[in-house]
């Protein structure tokens, strides 16, 4: 089937199957692998894109659901080839190890901070409780939203999300 | 990829209604797809036909009126439910059962109605829709009709909504606005996890207390006509009768027991003080 979507703020039109789901239709269709495949089910968060605007595993999504919407992946962060501020705070912070959940991390962080601009601590964690991280560990992640968003990251305590 | 399956976006109620007639049980109906997509899969359901029922007009949005009562719609998701002014002020219970169900990701595509057709034994929206004695309205080809939610649940994963039906909204009654109360959810870990044991207790305007306990039989279990002055060892013994937990990969029985009681406590003492 025809399948019309707004990705990043450009219209993009493929042929795809009506079976596809959302994450596959990015990666296999469009050729935006930015957005990865954890487990497949809406635990881990790693494909994490903006649907209106708003975060939803992209795994969880038929490609065909979105037909006419408009979708915001990790390739929409960097203007001109320059990482976001949202990004640059993540590579400052030392919120990236391996690097598989940081596309998904990155939009769960941007969806929280178009809608809140000053995230306290413990809006950060529940914004990001949809996003596993398996080994930077959290607290870098939750530092860099802080350092994102202009606020002191030095008195954190260092513990587990 | 998944299994091969037709798509189909109906645009009407009656073409909808046509699909799931003309489709039974070979149909699914696709509304937040948070469990649907992953039991296809895991191989779990296999539907030849996958309906997408958000196309129709209608299908979502919450409307409040003095004689009915909140209406959820089938395409209200957990997170509309979440953000709406006169649910947090009127209907708290709701607002403490949708925030502790899964992630916000998941909240941003998952339904109420979509949350309680599934039928899981752990499903979050049940304690509350129970407690305030909401009821769901079915529809289908051969009409419409009301089923209250303490009669809904037929066991694990089954409910009375039959394959060429669909439960057009939710309804929950004018008269339990206001009700008091608080629910509780045990996860293994802080961050989203299906429960262990959830509670749910409320007090409503007449002054009649209702306790509802999740994932400790094979529906949600209500406990109804409570008199709120009651002991609270009389709550506890009420509930503990009415449940039938058991040992599984998640817990044990009497871990499960232990904690329904230890909630039933304590959202007494907090509704009583």
């Amino acid at each position: 089937m025809k399948i019309r979507v707004t990705i990043n703020g450009a219209l993009c039109e493929r042929e795809a199957p009506e079976t596809i789901n959302l994450l596959h239709f990015l990666r296999e269709y469009v050729g935006l692998t930015g957005t990865k495949e954890g487990c497949g089910g809406g635990e881990c968060g790693a494909c994490t894109v903006l649907l209106d605007g708003h975060p939803v595993n992209s795994c969880l999504v038929l490609a065909a659901e979105v037909d006419g919407k408009s979708v915001r992946t990790i390739e929409g962060e960097a203007r001109d080839g320059k990482p976001s501020e949202l990004q640059q705070a993540f590579a400052k912070r030392h919120a990236v190890q391996c690097g598989f959940c940081t596309p998904g991390m990155v939009m769960s962080a941007r969806a929280l901070i178009d809608c809140n601009p000053k995230p306290s601590v413990e809006e950060i964690k529940e914004g990001l409780e949809g996003n596993f991280c398996r080994c930077t560990g959290y607290v870098q992640i939750i530092e860099a939203v802080l350092e994102a968003t202009g606020q002191p990251t030095s008195t954190q305590e260092r513990s587990h999300a | 990829m998944l299994h091969h399956f037709t798509y189909l976006a109906p645009r009407t109620r009656a073409e909808l209604h046509s699909v799931l007639a003309d489709n039974g049980a070979a149909a699914s109906l696709l509304a937040g797809g948070t469990d649907l997509l992953v039991n296809i899969r895991a191989g779990l359901t296999r539907p030849k036909v996958v309906v997408d029922a958000k196309k129709i007009e209608g299908f979502g949005g919450l409307v409040w009126s003095e004689s009915e009562g909140l209406v959820i719609r089938a395409g209200v998701t957990i997170n509309a439910l979440l953000g709406d002014a006169k649910i947090r002020s009127d209907y708290p219970l709701l607002i403490a059962c949708g925030h502790d169900l899964a992630s916000h990701q998941i909240r941003n595509r998952a339904t109420v109605v979509g949350n309680v057709v599934n039928a899981s034994p752990c499903a979050d929206m049940a304690p509350a829709l129970l407690c305030l004695r909401a009821h769901a309205v079915i529809s289908s080809k051969r009409g419409e009709r009301d089923v209250p939610f303490s009669a809904f649940f037929k066991g694990v994963k089954r409910t009375v909504v039959a394959p060429d039906e669909l439960v057009e909204r939710i309804v929950v009654p004018a008269a339990s606005a206001g009700a008091r109360g608080g629910y509780y959810k045990l996860k293994r870990i802080n961050g989203h996890d299906l429960g262990i044991v959830g509670v749910a207790l409320c007090i409503d305007r007449n002054g009649e207390m209702r306790v509802t306990i999740g994932s400790c039989a094979p529906t949600p279990v209500l406990v109804e006509g409570l008199d709120p002055s009651l002991p609270a060892d009389a709550v506890v013994a009420a509930v503990t009768r009415a449940i039938s937990p058991i040992s599984d990969v998640r817990a044990t029985k009497e871990y499960r027991q232990h904690m329904v009681e230890h909630y039933v406590r304590r959202l007494l003492d907090e509704v009583r003080s």
